[in-house]
């Protein structure tokens, strides 16, 4: 990227955004889509001779680091983008794990990061309840989330008593179950069974037979694509013919071949419609370049670049400290729904996107908000 | 009641599945007195290998599953003959059996996520006859799966062939004779490195046929030879050696498993089926059927 800053240099200064993210490792295609985004939309932006930031134009230059998944490399690249290459703000971070160690780094050098798919409520909020200044996210997080699935199945669906399967050792799951459970049973409906079972089982028949026994409504299964389709299979099979809800670990290319027919009519909720008309621009322009499909981590990060080029422009300047002042009354409408920021630095009442299985196709059903 | 019987068909099922996996390590340990731990793999590549005939080569099923077995033994005998062979040659110690066993399974494993990548695979029901593609069957609230159905009666025919093989045919009386004394049945004219590579082809034979049944139950990953685990621990619960013993140990330890995670919970379900396998070869050392006490694993 250096070689964009020096040709351009003449004309225009240049403002450095850091990124990081897993660019190897088994989380390499996200973190691979989000470097390719950002470096795409660097790109775009200098096509144009650069941002605007208080009426005068600068080159956007990323400096992008591999975190390897890995918290402590982490931790070890954020002070690099930080103290060698001051970068004016980092985006990225896309795994709570990295996310949360990073916060203090940030916190410290009084440098703002918005994250692109860290769900977890403790990257912005500490245990203690303090907001991390300096923490920001594009995402939606995993309470909202699940209480926007507990509040679509009770007032959409009318459903009244709800199943719930979990993956037990994977806190994203329990997580994600006891924010569904809380938030339905607030809602005036039931979970009237909980079955669960470990990471790497592929035969869910005797949890299910259990959960058919308490025949629920609905079942939610907030857990990844592999163990939805597996349990999808056995439950059909078991005769359990309810509606299966779940969660963004749902989303993959080999979802529906991987489950056939028995997740038909099904509903998950995810960060955005990947098929729509807002996130065509991105979809389109990363394929030419890349000639490889966007991941929901590019429209992600895309997100989270937005809202820090916007605060930038709104707080016409490119002082780290300006910019986390302007993110905190960030209001943009990004390409993954309405980015409000609010007290706790999480968007506000962004649309979750009802996302139904229609025969072969994921197909986009409605924008929910859950509102109480 | 109906959640009692629908739990005992859901034992018996994963139970029939242990039991065509667990047969090969009991089979391979009567005769060379090791676990042979690249089992899971064979299993494993033979799924795969009736997989990619069904779906690449467009066979009809039948032939695919024919492949699976022959391939799977295929591979069981290269296994022997190439990592095996030439440690009994220098008649190594058993540990170094069982580590090259691992080492062997590593290697096919990440030889399969290496070429054919580690995204699981599921066998495109149109591609199956059309007795599997229709619902399960239902007796009021009983439901049973048609691959479930399947794989009772392949194991059932499976293991009945193997016994009366083993019982009643000339070959089988001397892979008999091998196992109870190497040496003795050599010097009555049996050809042991015979009767070993005929061991390993049956075992093999077996863990194909379990291996496309297991990918049309589940998904064909490379991973799958580590699940193939429960099935060696089932025949150490029904006595390492013992072909009834393997298959009462099958039986037994999905049944237990399927009990615990129904009616108490998943979380208990290794705690407490471990715990009886701990138990019991505390009392019974050499398993529900086994004769042999001399420790050997």
């Amino acid at each position: 990227m250096a070689t964009l800053a020096i040709g351009a240099s003449a004309q225009a200064p240049t403002v450095k955004i850091g990124w990081f993210g897993p660019a190897t490792g088994d989380s390499a295609l996200w973190g691979q889509a989000e470097l390719n985004t950002v470096k795409l939309m660097a790109e775009q932006y200098n096509a144009k001779g650069g941002i605007t930031v208080g009426g005068k134009k600068y080159l956007v230059e990323i400096v992008g680091y591999d975190d390897k998944g890995d918290s402590v490399e982490a931790v070890n690249v954020a002070k690099r983008l930080i103290s060698q290459d001051k970068v004016v703000a980092i985006v990225g971070a896309q795994g709570s794990g990295e996310a949360i160690p990073v916060a203090t780094i940030v916190n410290g050098a009084k440098v703002p990061l918005v994250a692109s798919t860290a769900t977890n409520p403790k990257v912005t909020v500490q245990d203690s309840g303090a907001v991390n200044q300096f923490m920001f996210r594009a995402c939606f997080t995993d309470p909202y989330q699940g209480k926007t699935a507990a509040y679509y199945a009770f007032q959409k669906l009318g459903k009244r008593k709800a199943g719930i399967v979990m993956t037990i050792d994977d806190p994203y799951s329990t997580g994600l179950s006891d924010f569904f459970k809380q938030n339905f049973e607030k809602a005036g409906g039931k979970v009237v069974v909980e079955v669960s079972y470990t990471s790497g089982e592929k035969d869910f028949r005797a949890p299910l037979t259990k959960l058919k026994a308490a025949n629920p409504d609905l079942v939610f299964i907030p857990a990844y694509y592999n163990d939805v389709a597996l349990i999808a299979k056995q439950a059909r099979e078991l005769g359990i013919k309810q509606i299966l809800l779940g969660g963004d670990g749902w989303p993959s290319e080999n979802l529906i071949s991987l489950a056939g027919k028995s997740l038909e009519g099904c509903m998950f909720i995810n960060h955005l419609d990947m098929d729509g008309a807002q996130s065509k621009p991105i979809r389109d322009a990363y394929k030419a370049k890349y000639n490889k499909n966007a991941e929901l981590n590019s429209y992600m990060v895309h997100d989270a670049l937005w809202m820090v080029v916007d605060a930038m422009q709104r707080a016409k300047s490119i002082d780290p400290i300006a910019i986390q002042k302007a993110l905190t009354t960030c209001d943009i409408q990004g390409v993954t729904g309405h980015i409000k920021i609010g007290p706790q630095h999480d968007p506000v009442g962004k649309d979750a996107w009802i996302i139904q299985i229609v025969g072969p196709k994921m197909k986009f059903k409605e924008k929910f908000a859950a509102k109480d | 009641m109906d959640q009692f019987l629908q739990q005992l068909v859901n034992g018996l099922s994963i139970g029939s599945v242990y039991a065509l996996m667990a047969v090969g390590y009991s089979l391979v340990y009567s005769i060379m007195n090791f676990s042979n731990f690249a089992h899971g793999s064979v299993i494993m590549l033979g799924a795969y290998f009736g997989f990619f005939s069904l779906t690449l080569l467009g066979v009809p099923f039948s032939v695919a599953f024919f492949v699976a077995a022959l391939g799977a033994a295929v591979i069981a005998v290269l296994l022997e003959r190439l990592a095996y062979k030439p440690l009994r040659d220098r008649r190594a110690p058993f540990l170094y059996f069982i580590i090259t066993a691992m080492g062997a399974s590593i290697f096919i494993d990440n030889s399969v996520i290496a070429t054919i990548g580690p995204t699981p695979k599921t066998f495109p029901s149109d591609l199956l006859p059309g007795f599997f593609q229709g619902d399960p069957f239902e007796f009021g609230a009983l439901t049973i799966g048609r691959v479930d159905i399947a794989m009772f009666v392949v194991a059932a025919i499976c293991l009945a062939l193997l016994v009366f093989f083993i019982d009643f045919t000339k070959l089988g009386k001397a892979i008999q004779a091998t196992a109870y004394n190497i040496k003795a049945a050599a010097l009555m004219g049996i050809n042991p490195n015979f009767i070993i590579i005929l061991v390993f082809a049956i075992g093999g034979g077996l863990a194909g046929a379990a291996g496309i049944l297991y990918g049309m139950k589940y998904q064909v990953f490379p991973q799958m030879s580590a699940i193939t685990l429960k099935s060696f621990i089932a025949a150490v619960f029904g006595g390492l050696g013992s072909l009834s013993g393997a298959l009462l140990g099958s039986l037994l330890l999905a049944l237990i498993e399927t009990f615990i995670s129904g009616y108490l919970s998943t979380q208990y379900r290794d705690l407490f089926a471990f715990g009886i396998l701990i138990a019991m070869l505390v009392v019974r050392p050499s398993g529900i059927m086994g004769k042999n006490i001399e420790d050997k694993a």
